[in-house]
């Protein structure tokens, strides 16, 4: 009766236990690996709070018609860099970790290493059954993806929670650096421009063709700033939706594995993938 | 006096910035009316209040590393508990590696197969990572 029961039930059973965890587990992988693919785009922004103060020293040459180096001090603006840097950095490690943990090939062991010189031993007249062994490989392999798994998903259920009000805070701090402090000193670039070629434009000593080609370096300038801006706030949406998908899967924890979490947590997973194309055409403009 | 906060720097900066634009916007107006030495004093005046704006929202990003302590630290602690979580999950690989190569080295040692069991015992290094 038991054998039948177990002829019967084993290999659904042990079906189960395969694809219980692998289903789990992959929402939270393509939800870590959208958000650490969407963190890394901070290594493709091509503006810095070092390259500002640069650009304003540079911009000042300009104006007070020197060709001697201004003495720029970056200090400060290197600071808040690597200030930024270390946010950045933390969110990153969070979700590659993530992302590592939740990869479904990190529990798909090899038990060929195993199997294979068990099938060859022979010691006097004992030897073991090559169908046995492999066999019994697969399903310890089945088994053991299962108890590895049910592991995984605890440990990710724990690193997710006690996560989220800190991940939290750093994503908003980053998106504070990036999308208020550096786009507003972007601003303030936009307005120390408009002194400069207003003066241009009611110059006397300017024919109305220089005039012309000092609005034209006007906009043109202004054209590079406000794609700089672009990108910067693209990238902070991003971030923003970032945050809020981590709060969803916490909130929705309870339900992991269920059709609803998986939804829930692939639309977010949509979204910030969007967000990402959105932010490549941007950047490559 | 409590120190401000990155926030309320960064809404200092932007004040700053709202308060030269309205500067600029006036001289423009009234360019045409002002004296050169007039002119000068809005000039000086705007680029000083756009230097203090700049270099507010420069301090801002730099005071939000007080802001955040709490929370790198606790994302670093969870970053150790994440490597010792996948290092434990990537172990079982190498116990079955092991325990393959026990078994390679015993089956050589049985057959007593001296090139088999120096292979095998090259195997078992590299298994256990010595």
């Amino acid at each position: 009766m038991i054998k039948l029961f177990f002829k019967i039930n084993l290999p659904i059973l042990l079906i189960a236990a395969g694809l219980y965890g692998c289903v789990n587990l992959k929402t939270i992988n393509v939800f870590s690996s959208t958000a650490l693919e969407s963190t890394r785009k901070f290594e493709d922004l091509e503006y810095s709070f070092k390259q500002n103060c640069l650009d304003n020293c540079h911009n000042k040459s300009i104006t007070d018609l020197t060709l001697d180096p201004q003495i720029c001090d970056c200090k400060a603006n290197e600071k808040a860099d690597s200030i930024t840097l270390v946010i950045y950095q933390a969110i990153k490690g969070y979700f590659d970790g993530l992302a590592k943990l939740s990869d479904n090939k990190l529990t798909s062991y090899k038990t060929d290493p195993l199997s294979k010189p068990l099938a060859a031993f022979k010691y006097g007249s004992f030897s073991l059954d090559k169908t046995h062994v492999e066999a019994y490989s697969i399903i310890s392999g089945i088994l053991l993806r299962a108890f590895t798994d049910k592991y995984r998903g605890q440990k990710l259920k724990e690193f997710i929670i006690a996560g989220n009000d800190p991940i939290k805070t750093l994503i908003g701090f980053l998106d504070f650096n990036l999308s208020a402090n550096l786009v507003g000193k972007l601003n303030v670039q936009i307005q120390v421009n408009k002194e400069i070629y207003f003066d241009l434009t009611k110059d006397a000593t300017l024919s109305t063709y220089d005039k012309r080609k000092a609005v034209e370096e006007y906009y043109q300038l202004n054209d590079k700033i406000e794609r700089r801006q672009n990108e910067l706030l693209t990238y902070s949406k991003t971030l923003k939706k970032l945050a809020e998908g981590h709060q969803t899967l916490v909130d929705n924890i309870g339900k992991m594995g269920t059709d609803e979490f998986k939804e829930m947590v692939i639309s977010y997973a949509s979204y910030i993938q969007n967000l990402n194309s959105e932010f490549n055409k941007v950047a490559n403009k | 006096m409590e120190k401000l906060t990155a926030e309320q720097v960064n809404e200092l900066a932007n004040h700053f910035l709202a308060m030269a634009e309205d500067l600029e916007a006036y001289r423009e107006k009234n360019f045409a009316t002002l004296l050169d030495k007039q002119n000068k004093q809005i000039k000086d005046l705007h680029q000083l209040i756009l230097k203090f704006s700049d270099d507010f929202y420069t301090l801002s990003a730099i005071l939000a590393f007080d802001e955040v302590q709490s929370s790198l630290s606790l994302i670093e602690e969870l970053k150790i508990k994440m490597k010792i979580t996948l290092q434990t999950l990537q172990d079982i690989q190498k116990v079955i590696n092991i325990a393959g190569s026990v078994v390679t080295l015993g089956n050589a040692i049985v057959k007593i197969d001296p090139k088999a069991i120096a292979e095998a015992l090259i195997s078992l290094k590299d298994a256990i990572g010595i």
